[in-house]
């Protein structure tokens, strides 16, 4: 039982880092005011640059900086449509996830199948390790899980919530025309805030590919880009929420897991549509439930709007 | 302070997006035969093989009528409820949705064609219907965003086709893999290998836009779409109607689904939906302004899965053409949004400071 346990956190903490990071990239985009419906082409793009990059330079850290790169590169191309250009964001979202889907394919069809031979490996913290259960889940795995699940979500809440950069992010989110009058270049927090939400999703991908199935086929990210904009919706675009909701969501994948692995009597394709199910029923019961709750975890004001200093 | 060279218009004129539309797809073709080139491709070679297994041959024509069938109704589906303010992103999975009723209905029912295919029609319908209720739902009654709802559907979806091809409903004749038998009925076809869904197709687009220009329905869909509140206050029904608009919605995509089973592929198949739900969506983006626009739109979105084809001949993979989509559909978003600007009028001495 114990073992059982400790094997479904583990797969729980290694599968939620994937959507902990790219939702956590989502949150600051979203909270600028843009939503970037391109995250999961980034994170295909990010995922093959990895394999790529380790294939050549035998190192999982030069594979996760490509992804980071790769990311951040494909951020600032959809931040050039929807926030320099203005044009429409779900468009520009969907044609960046397009885009990153194709190329994705099209650039790793030579490394397809193949497995990664550099990943992250396991690291064992000296004896927190060796606590019953948590141990082995979480200081037990690669050496990415403590920057993605504390170093990272607890950085972007203090940037968010407790600093004056912070409160100039929200504003631009919550009411551009305000925040521009106070001084403040909504542009360029807009286009920075996506671009580094962009390198998260990127390292997203290479995440993925080099600390949780090393190796790439196409079609791996199969939605985790979308099931991360849904955590950002149900955690009301909040850092350290969004990380947690990812790990409970890992939970729900390692569950699919923890039954193909026990031959449970349900054909394996209905506990791989878990998380997709799971999702569903994340962002629509908790509105129907708690009808409260909607004020409160409500999006920016101004999310998915384009500013026009002219018009305002 | 610099004055303003350009002001934007709240509605951009149609020649200029026209125009503009052009500019963004020949730029496209542009960077796509730049990257080509780099490849080790010719783009000239390649640009005219494609043109001459496309438009210059009647297989070429054949499969362009047979591409642009379900595109019409797909793109039909997300244009509709793009007219309320919605996006439907899960036309994929809608599509799947009325493909596998629509084979439930073949493989259950013995029967004459003329018996069994209107009853997979109702089938593919309803099962497309079945496949955005919950979205639906959750929109018009708890506000919850349809784009990731209804997207996460397709997932579930592929995966059901999966489980249904190589489970229960597999192939135990040919054992092909994720495929069923051939399903016994088919719709006839009218010109080589077109069926005769195609005109159905082009005759629903044509009165979806007459329903929607021309109804009281079409009329109340436009408002609510234009401006939520003001259509609640002049005491049209919003709720009902995004809750119709969806549903229709979803059976356009479904019946999409039937006929591409009981018209082209014969058999309910993993990956059958060949992105249609997908590309439904750039359709309904470049008909923007008029239903009947669907048309040339899913003209357009054919003739490259088209040359998809010939590309794939050439070594290149069928992945590519996602990515071309990608590339096109983000160059006419800029487009559209550029369309809303002209220069700055010159009677009004330095234009208005910013």
């Amino acid at each position: 039982m114990i073992a059982l346990l400790t094997g479904m956190l583990a797969t729980a903490v290694l599968a939620g880092g994937v959507l902990a990071l790219a939702a956590l990239g989502e949150v600051l985009a979203e909270r600028a005011g843009v939503t970037n419906l391109g995250v999961e082409g980034l994170m295909a793009l990010g995922a093959v640059t990895a394999v790529m990059t380790v294939s050549s330079i035998h190192s999982p850290w030069a594979g996760l900086l490509a992804a980071i790169l790769v990311g951040a590169a494909g951020g600032m191309v959809f931040a050039f449509g929807a926030v320099v250009m203005r044009a429409n964001q779900v468009l520009c979202g969907l044609a960046t996830t397009f885009m990153g889907l194709g190329l994705s394919t099209a650039m790793g069809h030579d490394y397809a199948g193949q497995p990664v031979g550099t990943t992250f490996g396991h690291v064992s913290v000296p004896l927190l390790s060796s606590l019953p259960v948590i141990g082995p889940a979480v200081f037990g795995q690669n050496i990415l899980i403590i920057p993605i699940y504390v170093l990272m979500p607890l950085a972007v809440h203090f940037i968010m919530f407790r600093t004056r950069h912070g409160l100039n992010i929200r504003a631009v989110g919550e009411n551009p025309a305000a925040a521009d009058a106070a001084g403040i270049a909504v542009m360029p927090v807009r286009l920075w805030y996506v671009t580094l939400g962009g390198a998260m999703a990127g390292m997203a991908g290479g995440y993925l590919t080099l600390a949780y199935v090393p190796v790439w086929s196409e079609g791996m990210v199969a939605g985790r880009g979308w099931i991360a904009l849904a955590l950002v919706i149900f955690a009301g675009y909040r850092p350290v929420i969004v990380t947690l909701s990812a790990l409970l969501f890992g939970l729900v994948t390692a569950l699919s897991f923890v039954g193909q692995a026990h031959n449970w009597p349900i054909d394996p394709a209905f506990l791989n549509m878990l998380p997709y199910l799971g999702t569903m029923a994340f962002i629509i019961v908790p509105v129907v439930v708690w009808h409260r709750m909607r004020r409160v975890m409500a999006a920016p004001a101004a999310l998915g709007q384009p500013y026009y200093r002219e018009i305002r | 302070m610099a004055t303003r060279a350009f002001q934007r218009l709240p509605t951009a004129p149609a020649g200029r997006i026209l125009a503009l539309r052009l500019v963004a797809i020949v730029l496209s073709l542009f960077i796509i035969a730049g990257v080509l080139a780099l490849s080790g491709h010719s783009p000239l070679m390649l640009s005219e093989l494609i043109l001459r297994s496309t438009i210059g041959s009647r297989f070429g024509l054949e499969d362009l009528a047979l591409f642009m069938c379900p595109l019409l109704l797909t793109g039909a589906a997300v244009y509709v409820c793009g007219m309320i303010g919605l996006w439907n992103i899960g036309a994929e999975g809608q599509f799947y949705a009325g493909a596998i009723a629509a084979t439930g209905v073949a493989l259950g029912l013995h029967g004459p064609a003329a018996v069994v295919l209107p009853l997979m029609t109702v089938g593919g319908i309803l099962g497309g219907m079945a496949w955005i209720a919950v979205p639906t739902l959750a929109r018009a009654h708890a506000g919850v965003n349809e784009i990731i709802t209804t997207l996460l559907l397709n997932f579930i979806a592929a995966l059901l086709t999966y489980y249904l091809t190589t489970g229960p409903w597999r192939d135990r004749i040919s054992g092909a893999q994720v495929s069923t038998q051939r399903i016994p009925v088919s719709i006839p076809e009218m010109w080589g290998i077109v069926h005769w869904g195609f005109p159905v197709a082009i005759l629903m687009v044509i009165g979806l836009a007459l329903v929607l220009s021309r109804t009281r329905w079409g009329y109340e869909i436009r408002m609510s779409g234009a401006n939520p509140e003001a259509a609640h206050y002049a005491g049209m029904p919003v709720r009902l109607r995004i809750i119709s608009v969806m549903l229709l919605s979803g059976g356009l995509a479904g019946l999409a689904g039937m006929f591409e089973v009981a018209g082209t592929v014969h058999r309910l198949q993993g990956g059958m939906a060949n992105n249609f739900g997908y590309l439904g969506i750039v359709v309904a983006v470049l008909a923007r302004g008029s239903c009947l626009n669907v048309i040339p739109a899913a003209l357009f979105m054919a003739l490259i899965l088209d040359s998809g084809i010939v590309m794939q001949t050439q070594q290149l993979s069928a992945s590519v053409v996602l990515a071309i989509t990608g590339l096109i559909l983000f160059m006419i978003a800029i487009g559209d949004e550029l369309a809303h600007y002209r220069p700055a009028a010159r009677s009004v001495p330095g234009g208005k400071a910013s």
